[in-house]
């Protein structure tokens, strides 16, 4: 049979963050309440970053390193986002041209909240195997940005939204998917899906979200649970906490993941506390490692946590992992694959860790300066142009060369440059 | 025998909430209490909404109880779905 998943893989995230318990103790949160909820650092976009250059500079390096043969093979590119720019137009048609892909390619953009980056994954992979193009790649391109801003009036959202922005977070993950599967290999036909509609978190209007915590976590909950026993279905001999060495979940903070988790392997093992507490740590928290870099990325935020896992547990020989994806509204899956030594030396070789490390550390001044909008680009801007002195003079001085930033936008089209 | 069985999920939700937040533990808790004020973060009370459901062996979609603002209106809604109303 066919083999198919992740040839190469990439994150990108962001150029600046700021640290999340130096946000708290400003916002004069209850810190001990978030202490339990392992969140570390949040990326954050800056004026002259969008979904597109965050898209662009998480594939550029493995599009970069493709010979001109192979690249002319990518032959579907699907952008994977709730950060739109546009209503009609996609944002793969720009990230198409900054990475200069053949233009016998489909280009088109996926929507279901955090779900999104599975169900452009799931479409890649089945591009593959329908094999209506033998050889033919697949680059999919998760890029999200957050806007965090509590829709006012109305009384359904929770004081708890409160979680929203120090959670949220801003980052891209590429893919390239196709019959060499050196980092991912899928385990084809092993998939548990489950969707439903619930109103748990939105984005309703063009510059903010909305959202009912309590209602999110407890369809998170449900799905984890139910996309698992669907799996479980179709494979046979399927064991929580044996069949797979890794768990890679969609991580909105690492507290949910670590609640998840534990209900799980209490309803499927009947594991005791202490048992579950060491089980967490050996097979959930390497995945978690870059999520607590970034916050909650959305759509790419499942991958960001499988690119984890691969890249920081160990991996002396091959090693299936179970992968939890749940987008609000909701669509949810439970899938699997494996990954073995050299995917892990493959991985390793994009340096994700030391690109995350390389971020500009914004100061409370400077994050909130960014937030008043000023420089920034709202939804339906007609022109616009990028106004250096928004952008901390760090990151400019000592910003990484050979990155794609929005530089201005012409009666709505949007033109970068090369850093 | 209703206000009984009533009187035992509260009970039960009591000391689901003595087990998930060890610092309250001993405090009485009453039906205007909210979860949030007793110190529980949504994970917590996700978690303390699920050990009940195990308890009085709730098969139900756990959205089907959000939306309740204290334990009262909690336990109001785990009797009811108990009762297959």
């Amino acid at each position: 049979m066919l083999s198919v998943g992740i040839e190469a893989m990439n994150v990108f995230g962001g150029s600046a963050f700021l640290d999340v318990m130096q946000l708290i103790s400003h916002r004069r949160l209850d810190s001990a309440r978030f202490e339990n909820l392992l969140m570390r650092q949040k990326a954050v976009a800056l004026p002259c970053e969008d979904p597109v250059t965050f898209g662009v500079n998480a594939a550029k390096p493995i599009v970069d390193a493709l010979p001109e043969a192979e690249k002319d093979r990518i032959e579907l590119l699907i952008t994977c986002t709730e950060s739109g720019i546009d209503f009609g137009k996609s944002l793969s048609t720009y990230v198409h041209h900054y990475l200069g892909l053949s233009r016998n390619c489909r280009l088109l953009e996926i929507k279901n909240a955090c779900y999104s980056g599975t169900a452009g994954f799931q479409m890649a992979v089945n591009f593959v195997l329908s094999q209506a193009s033998p050889g033919a790649k697949a680059l999919v391109v998760t890029t999200d940005i957050s806007r965090f801003t509590v829709v006012e009036g109305g009384d359904a959202l929770t004081e708890d939204w409160s979680f929203a922005e120090p959670s949220s977070g801003a980052g891209a993950t590429a893919m390239l998917i196709s019959d060499t599967p050196h980092i991912f290999q899928v385990d084809v036909g092993a998939n548990g899906y489950y969707g439903h509609e619930v109103m748990d978190t939105c984005r309703p209007t063009a510059e903010s979200e909305a959202g009912d915590a309590d209602l999110s976590l407890m369809s998170y909950l449900d799905c984890c649970e139910q996309t698992f026993l669907e799996y479980q279905r179709r494979v046979a001999d399927v064991d929580y906490r044996d069949s797979f060495q890794y768990l890679a979940f969609h991580t909105p903070f690492g507290g949910m993941v670590k609640g998840a988790h534990r209900t799980m392997m209490r309803k499927t093992t009947k594991s005791r506390r202490e048992d579950i507490e060491a089980d967490f740590e050996r097979r959930v928290s390497p995945g978690l490692r870059y999520c607590q870099r970034t916050g909650n990325i959305m759509g790419g935020t499942v991958f960001l946590s499988l690119a984890g896992t691969i890249d920081n547990a160990r991996f002396d020989t091959a090693q299936r992992i179970g992968v939890f994806s749940y987008g609000s509204g909701c669509c949810s899956e439970f899938y699997s694959g494996v990954a073995t030594p050299d995917g892990q030396r493959r991985l390793r070789a994009m340096e994700i860790s030391r690109h995350l490390d390389d971020r500009h550390s914004l100061s409370i001044e400077e994050y909130e300066r960014l937030l008043t909008g000023k420089g920034a680009v709202a939804f339906g801007t007609r022109n616009w142009k990028l106004d250096e002195s928004h952008v901390p003079g760090q990151v400019q001085a000592s910003g990484p060369k050979g990155r794609l930033i929005l530089e201005r936008i012409h009666e709505f089209h949007r033109e970068y440059r090369w850093n | 025998m209703t206000a009984q069985r009533h009187a035992e999920i509260f009970a039960l939700v009591q000391n689901n909430i003595y087990e998930v937040l060890p610092d309250v533990e001993g405090r009485e808790i009453k039906p205007g209490d909210r979860l949030t004020d007793l110190g529980a973060n949504s994970v917590d009370r996700a978690e303390i909404v699920m050990l009940a459901m195990e308890a009085l062996s709730l098969h139900i979609q756990r959205v089907e109880l959000s939306g309740v603002k204290n334990v009262g209106e909690l336990v109001d809604a785990l009797y009811a779905k108990s009762h297959g109303q």
